[in-house]
Parts: structure tokens; C-alpha cells; sequence
């Protein structure tokens, strides 16, 4: 049965109209106070009630267990023969076998367990599971990403005074262990509570250092030994020259005696190829390069000093800033200096006249970097004031490429290892660049901003995949660049090598041509009549200053003119050239002469009794209604 | 033919309505003491049974229902209510409910469509 609902309504009543009336206030409740209630409840005072716009949040703990692993091996020994037999006894085994061979089954199980053998060994050689599949295609063409590099890990001063990030280290071995070097740059600036502590951070924890070195005084240099990887030799800030083993601990092993040391920071500090290994040279400062052999440091081997002038006057002498030495010219080495000037040493020479080979010069500003390329010798790399400079050994006028002024100093450079045409800087704005001559030669390819304050340090790990980036605050950022930028890339090292050819060629041309010039000027000069020369070089400036007075004057006129025209146009603004007001007054002392112009202005514009007029739009009193 | 209610007065009969009112108070509050943290709940929960008790009537009516919780503490509470309507067939209800610590208001219209 269906439910159905209905509702009656008369007909009448369909639709009809509310017929509204007024039902006046009714008090609906009327509860009275009642003070005796209040008997049953105990007055709070005060009530401290906390408010806070906070989220509610719950506090857990959570502790991973200790999972306790432990490797083991199983060692597989020939096994199956039964007890009484030795397997190491021939004659047992042998007897063995041949009683087995005997057996009635034999013949049978060994066919039948051939004939699994036969399937297995079938079957491997129709299909090789273990093939190559895309062999031939060769690895995808990375060129076409664009490069990128990111940050891997940072590794920050642990002190409350940061320090710079002065030199960064590799260790020689995998790489994964990075020795800074920490101190504090800045003129007179180190305060008494900085700590003198250098750091070698291991890549995996970069909260907490693998090992800290205290020498006696910051060390603004520091260098892995590349034969020996517990060695390390840092430069002090004092001069001193001092040798970690990093077996023994925190403390150096030696220090270098003061006399005998340098007397500027040591700025760069190298090891050398030798035979023992423990070779190695110091630059600073003060002007001087010294060799080393660590196992006695109490005096140097070697002393050069870097005067180009070659006579060996410490006075004269530039500071050397970097420096650069090859392990396979071991020879030959590099200076960067103070002044701008890169000074290239023989070591082998036999008067220390000699060991100075040739200078190169073309920075505005210290050299703060040098590097050859690991792939053209020949080539090396400057980076200085605000350009990055490329040389060849051979144009000694100047470099053979540049980048152009950027707006920060550049504070370091480094080759890449496995590109040669790619190269890394450092700037004080805190970026690094990334540049690929053989891709683009105007900026770099990639500008990376690492952090905000300046970068002073750059090394690229071996691999040349990672760069360490130290800055003011002591902080080395790891940064990892993409494929692009670290797989050779097809014909690169050709095209690299046409780069460099074609471009010494052409400073050599260039070099050439100067040089023939001058020499044609030198003679031109010589040959000539001395009254001639002279007259001619005197008739020139008077020449000049009539020709510009002239040139004046005639420019003036043509403002007159105009001016009058605008005037007699009723006051609409006529669009002047760009020369200024002053000009136009000067004209009315013709004889104030060419330098008259400014000087006279107000006491022509007195004289003339005409106000200098100030805006553009004021035409109506012009010099020439008067 | 079909069966249909008939006789059903389509006016607002005071006495029904109570009655709802007082069931959903009982059934709601009851016996307990006033609680801070439970007011909340109480309030909600009889001002929800009386209105669904209500529409079951199924009168044409819109209906409005107001409930006041008030400790006993001392302090008196005065309410007063104004309509403007149809004299002849709204009207409105109020119930006033107490026990040893607090009171309970609660007011019910009803409008006819």
C-alpha cells in the first residue's frame, strides 16, 4: 500500500495573503541573580590563562637501532669425496675414481647428465646473454643540454670568526677528502681571537672536520703531496713554511726557521717532482721563491729572487703572488706577481741572471691565478684584476685571448682536466664562471652564483667533475658540473689546438707589424729635416686653435639665427639642438676667444641686460629684441 | 481511493511542540552537572532532536529553535521576544528547564508556509 501524504488546505485559502499582525514583547525568560549560588563556587584570583596562536603540536622520538652486520665468506673446498678417502692423495682419488668407473651406473648417469650438459651449453651459444646491445651508437651527445652545475655539500668554518677560504687541496688518492687552508686576508684585519686552524674536511660529513692542523700562524697555502698522501706542506701568513703527516695528528711535523723563511704570506706553495719526494717550493710576497726539502727545513736549498731587471736586488723585486709548475717540465716553472707581470724561471740555469727567462705582462692588477693547460703545455692560463687572460709561451707581448672587463675582480682559475678548451673562474661577487671557448667566447657559458659573498678559491678535483669554491666566510661550497661539461667532446682537442695555433699566429703577426712600424717610424724620424719637423709639429696647434675658433663661431651664428627665427614665431617652442644656453651668450664678446665662453657668461648676460634665460620654454626675451 | 490524513489542523499546537522540547532535553542533558567542556555538545544536541522531532510532525511549517544553557552561579538572565506574523496560524513555544546547576532555555517557532 502506498503511503501517501497529504495536506488539506481549504481552496479559499490558496494563495492567500498573509495576514500579518504585530505580537508585542513577551519576556520569555526571567531568571533573577541569586548571590547564595554563588556560595557553592570558590573564586579564582587571578586566572593565568595563556594565549597563543600556535598550531598544537606533539613531540616523538624516534631512535633507529644499532643494526649489527658482519660480512662472512664461505670458502668452497673440493668436497664429495667419501671418508675414507684423502683428497689430497693422489693414489686414494685415483683408486677412487676408477673403482667408480666400474660401477654399472656409471655409463649410464654420466649420459644422461651429458645429454643436460649438452642442452645447456646448446642453448648459451644460440642466444649470448651478456651482449652489448647499443655498443656501436657510442655514448648520447651531451652537448646538446645546456650546462648547469650544482651543489653538492658545504662545508662551513666551524669558528665564530669566519675566516677566508684561501687555498683548497685535493687529496691525491679518490679524491674524497679536500684540505682547506683558512686565514684571514685582509690587512691587518685578524683579530686576536681567530683561530689559526686549518681543516681537512672528508666529503662524506661536512659538519664535523676529518682532521685539524694548528699550525703557528694561519695558513694562507696548503698542498697535498702528490707521491705521499698523508704529507701535506702549508705556507703560514708569518712566512714560515711548515709539514703535516697527517698519521701524526693535528701538529705540524716541521717548521721552517723564521730567519730563514719568508717575510710576506705565503702565497703559493708547490711540490716538486723529485726522486725522494719531499721537494718543494714556496712563493711570497716579499719577492722571493724558495725550494724546500722537507725533511730538513730549518734552511731553504734555493732562493731566487724576482727581479726582472735580473741583477738580484731584493728592493726591485715583484711579489709573486701564484704559482705554476708542470710535473712534466719539471724544468720550467712560473711566477705570478703582484704587479701584473707573469715571470717565467728556468731552474736549471746556472746563475741566478739566467734563471729568470722571460716576463709577461698585461694584467692591470696581481695575478692571483696561473695555470698551464693540462693539454697544451704551451698554453697557460692568468687570471687577474677583471680579466681572465690565455698566453702562449711564444707571443711574450701579450696574451693571445682575454675575456672581456666584468664588474667584479677575479679572484681565481683553474683549468678543466678533461676538456682543453674549458676553463673555471672565481669572482668577487660570489659567482663562478664556467667558460668554453670553443662554445662561446664573449661570456661565459655558465655563471654559477655560489653565495653572496666573494669567492676566493677554486681547485677542480682530478676528475674533473667536482670544484670546491672557497669563500670569505669560510665557507667551500662542492659543486658538481653537469656531463656536458666534463666528457670530451668529439674533435675537441683539435679544435682546441686550431683555437690556440690560429690565435698565436695572429699576436705574432700582430707583435711583427708593431714591431715593423716602429721601426719604420724610428727611421722615417731619423731621415728627415730637423726645421721641417720642427715647423711642422709648431704650425700644428695654431693651426688647430684657428681652425676651432672658426668651427666656434660659426656654430654661434646658427644658434642666433635660429634664435630669431623662434622668436618671430609667436612663442611656440622650437626645438634647439643640444647646446647649451651659456653658448649663446658667450657670442656677444666675439673677442673672449675660444676658452671665453663659460667664464664670461654672467658678465655678458649683465652687460647685455638680458636675463640668462633658465627654461626652454622662455623665448619671449631673447639677446636678440633687445 | 486512496486514504489520505484528513483533520490534520495546520496551526502551531503549543502543547505538542512542549512536549518534543522536553523529551529532547531529558534525553540530552538529563542528569548531569554542568560541565564546561560538555556545554557545547548539549546545546547542539537539543536544539538538533527538537528540530528533527518537529519537521516529523510533518506540519508545513518552518520552524526556528533557540536553546540557552546557563551555569548556576548567581547571575540572573532576562529574554524577550518580539513576532510580527499571522496570529491564526503561528505561533511559538518556550521550555524552561532546570536542575541543581544550571538552567536550560530552550525556544521553538513555527512559521506556516
Amino acid at each position: 500500500m502506498e503511503i501517501v501524504y497529504v495536506y488539506v488546505k481549504k481552496r479559499s485559502e490558496f494563495g492567500r495573503q498573509c495576514t500579518f499582525s504585530d505580537r508585542p514583547a513577551e519576556t520569555n525568560v526571567d531568571i533573577h541573580p541569586d548571590p547564595s549560588l554563588a556560595a557553592n563556587f570558590i573564586e579564582r584570583n587571578p586566572v593565568d590563562a595563556g594565549a597563543q596562536c600556535a598550531s598544537d603540536m606533539s613531540e616523538h622520538e624516534v631512535n633507529t637501532e644499532r643494526f649489527e652486520m658482519e660480512s662472512e665468506g664461505v670458502n668452497h673446498l673440493e668436497g664429495g669425496w667419501p671418508k675414507d678417502v684423502n683428497p689430497l692423495e693422489m693414489e686414494q682419488t685415483i683408486r677412487f675414481r676408477r673403482k667408480v668407473e666400474k660401477d654399472e651406473n656409471y655409463v649410464n648417469t654420466i649420459i644422461h647428465l651429458g645429454s643436460l650438459m649438452e642442452h645447456c651449453i646448446k642453448q648459451n651459444n644460440a642466444i649470448n646473454i651478456y651482449e652489448e646491445y647499443f655498443e656501436d651508437e657510442g655514448t648520447a651527445d651531451v652537448a646538446d643540454e645546456p650546462p648547469s652545475a650544482k651543489t653538492i655539500n658545504v662545508f662551513r668554518d666551524p669558528n665564530l670568526i669566519k675566516r677566508t677560504a684561501t687555498h683548497l687541496s685535493w687529496h691525491p688518492d679518490g679524491s674524497k677528502k679536500l684540505a682547506v687552508a683558512y686565514s684571514s686576508l685582509e690587512f691587518q684585519r685578524s683579530s686576536k681571537d681567530m683561530s689559526y686552524e686549518s681543516y681537512i674536511w672528508d666529503l662524506e660529513s661536512p659538519n664535523k672536520p676529518d682532521l685539524v692542523l694548528r699550525p703557528s700562524s694561519p695558513l694562507v697555502s696548503l698542498e697535498y703531496n702528490p707521491k705521499d698522501s698523508h704529507i701535506l706542506v702549508g705556507g703560514c701568513y708569518n712566512g714560515q713554511i711548515a709539514y703535516w703527516d697527517t698519521r701524526k695528528g693535528g701538529q705540524p711535523v716541521e717548521l721552517s726557521t723564521v730567519e730563514f723563511s719568508h717575510r710576506d704570506p705565503v702565497y703559493g706553495v708547490i711540490w716538486l717532482q723529485s726522486k725522494t719526494g719531499t721537494e718543494c717550493f714556496s712563493a711570497s710576497t716579499d719577492g722571493q721563491v724558495l725550494w724546500w726539502d722537507i725533511r730538513k727545513l730549518t734552511e731553504p736549498t734555493e732562493t731566487l729572487v724576482m727581479d726582472i731587471s735580473r741583477k738580484g736586488i731584493l728592493e726591485n723585486a715583484l711579489g709573486a703572488i701564484a704559482l705554476e709548475f708542470e710535473p712534466t717540465m719539471p724544468t720550467k716553472f712560473m711566477v705570478g706577481t703582484e704587479q701584473g707581470v707573469v715571470i717565467s724561471c728556468n731552474r736549471k740555469a746556472k746563475t741566478p741572471a739566467e734563471k729568470i727567462v722571460g716576463t709577461f705582462s698585461g694584467h692591470h692588477g696581481p695575478i692571483y691565478a696561473l695555470a698551464r693547460n693540462p693539454f697544451f703545455p704551451k698554453n697557460f692560463l692568468t687570471v687577474g684584476d677583471w680579466t681572465a687572460r690565455i698566453w702562449s709561451e711564444d707571443s711574450k707581448e701579450s696574451s693571445i685571448m682575454w675575456t672581456k672587463y666584468h664588474m667584479a675582480y677575479l679572484t681565481d682559475g683553474c683549468w678543466s682536466t678533461i676538456r682543453p678548451a674549458v676553463f673555471f673562474t672565481t669572482k668577487m661577487d660570489g659567482t663562478l664562471d664556467v667558460w668554453d671557448f670553443l662554445f662561446k667566447q664573449n661570456n661565459p657559458s655558465l655563471s654559477v652564483k655560489v653565495c653572496d659573498e666573494p669567492l676566493f678559491s677554486l681547485r677542480l678535483q682530478d676528475n674533473g667533475r667536482f670544484i670546491g669554491c672557497g669563500s670569505q666566510r669560510g665557507t667551500v661550497t662542492l659543486l658538481e658540473v653537469s656531463a656536458g661539461l666534463c666528457t670530451l667532446q668529439r674533435n675537441e682537442k683539435n679544435l682546441a689546438t686550431a683555437m690556440f695555433e690560429r690565435e698565436t699566429k695572429r699576436e705574432k703577426i700582430l707583435e711583427a707589424r708593431h714591431r715593423e712600424m716602429r721601426l719604420k717610424e724610428r727611421t722615417k724620424s731619423e731621415g728627415k729635416e730637423e726645421d721641417t719637423k720642427v715647423e711642422s709639429e709648431e704650425e700644428k696647434p695654431e693651426e688647430l686653435l684657428a681652425r676651432v675658433q672658426t668651427e666656434f663661431f660659426d656654430i654661434i651664428e646658427a644658434e642666433l639665427r635660429r634664435r630669431e627665427r623662434a622668436a618671430r614665431l609667436p612663442k611656440t617652442q622650437v626645438p634647439r639642438p643640444g647646446l647649451p644656453e651659456r653658448w649663446a651668450e658667450a657670442q656677444l664678446h666675439p673677442g673672449a676667444g675660444v676658452s671665453g665662453g663659460l667664464a664670461d657668461e654672467p658678465s655678458a648676460a649683465a652687460r647685455a641686460g638680458v636675463e640668462p634665460p633658465v627654461l626652454w620654454g622662455d623665448q619671449r626675451k631673447g639677446p636678440c629684441d633687445e | 481511493m486512496d486514504e489520505f490524513q484528513s483533520g490534520e489542523e495546520t496551526s502551531f499546537v503549543v502543547d505538542e511542540v512542549s512536549n518534543i522540547i522536553k523529551e529532547a532535553i531529558e534525553s540530552a542533558i538529563g542528569g548531569n552537572a554542568y560541565q564546561h567542556s560538555k556545554v557545547n555538545q548539549w546545546t547542539t544536541a537539543v536544539v538538533e532532536q527538537t528540530l528533527s522531532q518537529l519537521t516529523k510532525l510533518g506540519k508545513p511549517f518552518k520552524y526556528i529553535v533557540t536553546c540557552v544553557i546557563m551555569q548556576k552561579n548567581g547571575a540572573g538572565l532576562h529574554t524577550a521576544s518580539s513576532c510580527f506574523w499571522d496570529n491564526t496560524s503561528d505561533g511559538n513555544c518556550t521550555v524552561r528547564w532546570e536542575n541543581k546547576t544550571m538552567y536550560c532555555i530552550v525556544s521553538a517557532f513555527g512559521l506556516a508556509i
